[in-house]
């Protein structure tokens, strides 16, 4: 920062400033929600690499393959962008644009299905391999994964419920929409907590 | 000086009220994880280097960037309370100039406590050498 | 004086008659099962963790019985297994934090000069999963299959070959079934008091208690999630047979032990914190005087509660890390002492400076003082490695934590029963009664828990069913069972006082001891709607300051009556500017629903019938949908363009 916006930055009548403020009971409930849950998905990871790491030996271990890369890639490039038509439906829904609602959601459900989609190919073609009982790595594996595809597929089902409502009309409009926002906020962490999982399964152990 | 800062200014200042309180808080656990974390696994490793870099010199970086972090959240909060303790321009709420005091005066402590326990780890580091058991 | 009415409110008597007509219950079967009102939600917590509280103690009792002579045959060693596994499971699981609740639950929307919590109804949901998560797991027990390997259940011991049956199955899935309850109460407390603070309100009026709440509420937040997957590990690799904790599967015994104590640790202070909540909000009554020192102890409860999260590593000396990074963890051990002291230090000095009003609450915060200091002491002797190798798992540490959670937990529980039991019932106790309690309680806590000290150095294990004759052993165990006997007469006297008070007690007036918060300033037992009018505060201390009171009286607006449907007010997180009117929820049978619905899907894993599971698990989803279903709203009221 500048020096002089440093020194107007710090005036009694900046520091004063009040920060966070204005958030509905619903938004603080969400984030908190998300913050207890994004804990969780942070002590399974971590327990991912303190189990990899005391073992010690090649990883994964009991002769199971490297993760191969192209499919989870794929769920990558389908999962973070629906992340953006959710956005578009709330910026709309916030001026009153009832059909952008509409249609964001639609397509974020499209893609979040196709995601589920793919991961079940992904596990038909991996149980052939290894599954939940073979060895630690399979737990790790199989429980993570399928613990984030559970979180999307509650996702899905409150955009879904989200379609429905507005569908139905009455619902939601530019000073409602309250459900809106905090369903997208759930839904942007399982897009985030999806990336930590693409680099701590399918990446860190290449490096 | 009574003119009303714009939004930008606003942001910043209440930005930098919040370092004032949490950044020793952050520093630390970041000190905590990082330090902890890289000598940890390093050693499990079997080798007091990481590449051509000795342990001891990153685990110091762990030390003492977190350290001067904390320094300064140390000097804001300092700062920041002399600011709401000394000055009472009108048009600001009691109710907001007395918060924001208590939150100076709340991150000037914890950095404080926060600076000792950092510092702490880092005597322990002159004295032990990183992989001994 | 002792009127049984608020001061002089400023509601004009339709006002009153409105309020009462949106808020109040008329009483029938089912206004019992769907009430939203966070003071009768409160007050079930308070009761039904004290039923808890009884049959956990029972449960010490028989085991205190059964040692107070060696070699006796009272109890099998499987029965003594599981006894002290409940015991301590329900005492720190089922009693002390939702105790806590409890009271957080009926006063800190009345602090905060509020109507209600920020989820009335998450609340209903909360309190329902807790009664239930008890149930589940006390029904264990007469069928001999309750938990058996000890509150932190350390693995190998309760994989399914060390310990097959339902035992561990019982002790995980409970765990995860009370871990909803505790988590939505904390995300309740952190919301209300972020937004329902009475307007003027900004965070530095804010009564040390609700702090207290707050910020363990953030404790639970953050570190229940550990011990929730802990447990979801282990019923996994129990049931289907993963391999998380099996070392001949790279899996790793110890990441039981680091998900727990990563959990573990700040759990002392889950519990402990808002017991020293209460005694902050207890002390300024009794000594006639604000708590000396608030932003310091506004800074010890937080400083305390983050650093309580870097120092896990001290319960596992065993593990073999490099000293070097074992420094940085005893380094934060060593300084959470100072903020631990600042508190001390400040109700010590609140004591000096102030004019002492020695009443039943007060007593029981000197016997907290002594008690949790001299268990304090005996925690830092443990700082010495080569001391704490010595008495590990022997009676020593039984000792210690006994001073530390019925000195730091039980007795201001006990001071803040007496203290609010005004507030709560609209009765006074009898203090002689009370002090007959007080004498019994604490005597029979020292002579019950100070020979531990000493049979511990002498080298009695813990968790024996029995010993054999040793010198120094017999005397000293029978003298804990007689304290134990004393102690639980004391309790009892308690329970008597209560009941006394209900039943025959001088009806109390709003403000029976001079309190300086805002419960203080509505009726005894207050109106379903809290406040006729809400209060605008301009202090710390708003019952004690003539502004804060004449806003409720003769300074009311109509802005802060709301008698137009269910109503309270929100306002701005940090300085507690008015924002706007919300609509509360009405009384609804939804939480009882979905935690009848979790309840089955948890009983169902239990006996592995997982086709119940999955539909249990579908009639909570469709609940949870009707529940949040938007209202049908005109468009224009929307505010809809296309
Ligand atoms: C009311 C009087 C109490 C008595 C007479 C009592 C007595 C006992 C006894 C005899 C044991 C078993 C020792 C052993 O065999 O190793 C025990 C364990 C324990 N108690 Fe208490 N206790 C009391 C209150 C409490 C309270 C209030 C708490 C917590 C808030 C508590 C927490 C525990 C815990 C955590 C254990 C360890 C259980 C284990 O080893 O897994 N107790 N107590
Ligand atoms: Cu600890």
């Amino acid at each position: 920062m500048r020096a002089p916006d440093l020194a107007a930055a710090t005036t009694t009548e900046a520091l004063t400033t009040e920060l966070p403020v204005g958030r509905s009971t619903g938004w603080w409930g969400m984030v908190m929600f998300v913050a207890t849950e994004a804990t969780l998905f942070s002590c399974l990871l971590g327990s991912y690499f303190y189990l990899r790491f005391q073992h010690g030996g090649e990883w994964p271990p009991g002769g199971i393959e490297q993760p191969k890369l192209l499919r989870p890639l794929v769920m990558t490039a389908i999962l973070l962008p629906s992340s953006l038509p959710m956005i578009w439906a709330e910026r709309g829904i916030r001026r009153g644009r009832r059909w952008r609602l509409r249609i964001g959601l639609a397509a974020t459900l499209l893609l979040g299905a196709s995601f589920l989609a793919l991961q079940g190919t992904e596990y038909d073609e991996l149980l052939h391999e290894f599954t939940i009982t073979t060895n630690a790595y399979g737990s790790l594996f199989f429980v993570i994964t399928g613990f984030h595809g559970l979180h999307v597929l509650v996702g899905l089902a409150m955009v879904s419920w989200l379609l429905a409502a507005s569908l139905r009309g009455g619902s939601f409009g530019a000073r409602r929409h309250d459900r809106v926002r905090n369903a997208a906020i759930y839904w942007h962490f399982v897009d985030l907590v999806w990336a930590a999982i693409l680099f701590t399964i399918y990446l860190s152990p290449r490096l | 000086m009574s003119a009303q800062p714009g939004p930008r200014t606003r942001l910043a200042g209440g930005l930098l009220l919040w370092y004032a309180v949490l950044g020793g808080a952050i520093a630390w656990a970041v000190h905590l994880f990082v330090a902890w974390g890289v000598d940890e696994l390093t050693c499990a490793g079997g080798s007091d280097r990481i590449g051509a870099v000795p342990l001891r010199l990153v685990v110091a970086l762990a030390v003492v960037l977190p350290a001067l972090a904390t320094a300064g959240a140390l000097l804001a909060a300092a700062f920041a309370w002399r600011r709401t303790a000394r000055t009472r321009p009108d048009g600001i709420a009691e109710g907001a100039l007395g918060r924001t005091r208590l939150l100076a005066l709340v991150g000037l402590w914890s950095n404080v406590l926060f600076l000792t326990i950092i510092v702490l780890g880092g005597v322990a580091l002159l004295v032990f050498p990183p992989c001994q058991r | 004086m002792s009127t049984t009415t608020a001061p002089a409110p400023g509601a004009s008597q339709e006002d009153l008659a409105r309020l009462d007509e949106h808020w109040g219950e008329r009483p029938s079967i089912r206004s019992w099962f769907s009430t939203v009102d966070h003071k009768r939600i409160g007050r079930r917590y308070l009761v039904t963790a004290s039923l808890f509280f009884v049959l956990a103690g029972i449960s010490a009792l028989a085991m205190r019985t059964q040692l107070a002579r060696p070699e006796s045959n009272l109890l099998s060693p499987q029965e003594y297994n599981q006894l002290f596994t409940m015991h301590g499971t329900a005492m720190i699981f089922l009693f002390s934090t939702p105790m806590l609740f409890g009271f957080g639950n009926y006063l800190v929307p009345l602090m905060i000069g509020s109507r209600d919590m920020a989820f009335p109804k998450l609340n209903a949901l909360g309190y329902w999963v807790f009664l239930f998560a008890g149930l589940f797991m006390w029904a264990s027990l007469p069928f001999g299959a309750a938990p058996n390997a000890g509150w932190f259940a350390y693995v190998p011991l309760t994989d399914d070959v060390n310990t097959p049956g339902l035992h561990m199955d019982v002790y995980a899935l409970g765990l995860l079934f009370l871990g909803i309850a505790t988590t939505a109460g904390s995300i309740n407390f952190i919301v209300t008091a972020l937004k329902l603070r009475a307007p003027g309100m900004s965070l530095n009026r804010v009564p040390l208690f609700v702090w207290a709440i707050v910020v363990t509420a953030f404790m639970v937040i953050f570190a229940l999630p550990a011990l929730n997957l802990d447990n979801a590990m282990l019923f996994l690799d129990r049931r289907f047979d993963t391999h998380f904790f099996d070392p001949d599967a790279a899996g790793n015994v110890l990441l039981w032990q680091h998900l727990f104590w990563i959990f573990g640790h700040p759990d002392v202070y889950i519990i402990v914190m808002p017991a020293l909540g209460i005694v902050s909000a207890v002390l300024p009554a009794f000594t006639r005087r604000g708590v000396v020192g608030y932003v310091l102890v506004v800074l010890a409860i937080v400083s305390i509660a983050i650093i309580s999260f870097g120092v896990w590593v001290h319960h596992m000396f065993a593990t073999g890390l490099p000293h070097l990074s074992y420094s940085f963890f005893s380094a934060a051990s060593t300084v959470i002492t100072i903020p631990s002291g600042i508190q001390i230090f400040a109700w010590l000095a609140t004591m000096v400076l102030g004019r002492l009003v020695v009443r039943v609450p007060l007593l029981f915060l000197i016997g907290f003082i002594v008690t949790f200091v001299l268990g304090g002491f005996t925690g830092a002797m443990f700082a010495l490695t080569a001391f704490d190798q010595q008495v590990t798992d022997s009676y020593f540490v039984v000792a210690h934590f006994h001073y530390v959670l019925i000195g730091g937990a039980v007795f201001p529980i006990l001071a803040a029963i007496y203290y609010w039991l005004p507030k709560i019932t609209g009765r006074m106790y009898h203090e002689g009664l009370g002090r007959w309690a007080f004498a019994l309680v604490f005597t029979g806590m020292q002579v019950t828990f100070f020979p531990m000290h000493l049979y511990g150095l002498f080298g009695m294990p813990r968790r024996v069913y029995t010993y054999r004759s040793e010198p120094g052993w017999d005397v000293w165990n029978l003298v804990s069972t007689i304290g134990s006997y004393v102690l639980a007469a004391g309790l009892l006297l308690v329970l008597i006082g209560v009941v006394h008070a209900i039943r025959r007690g001088r009806p109390a007036p709003p403000d029976p001891w001079g309190g300086d918060t805002l419960e203080w300033a509505t009726d005894s037992p207050p109106k379903p709607y809290n406040f006729p009018v809400l209060p605008q505060v301009h202090s710390l201390h708003p019952t004690w300051d003539e502004a804060s009171r004449a806003s409720m009286g003769d300074d009311a607006t109509a802005d802060r009556t709301l008698t137009d449907g269910r109503r309270t007010l929100l306002t701005s997180e940090l300085d507690g500017r008015r924002e706007r009117v919300v609509e509360m929820p009405e009384a609804s049978l939804q939480p009882l629903l979905l935690a009848l619905a979790l309840l089955v899907f948890f009983t169902a894993l239990l006996f592995a019938w997982y086709p119940v599971a999955l539909a249990a698990l579908l009639a909570g989803a469709v609940t949870i949908a009707v529940w949040l279903w938007p209202p049908r709203r005109p468009e224009e009221e929307l505010g809809v363009v296309s």
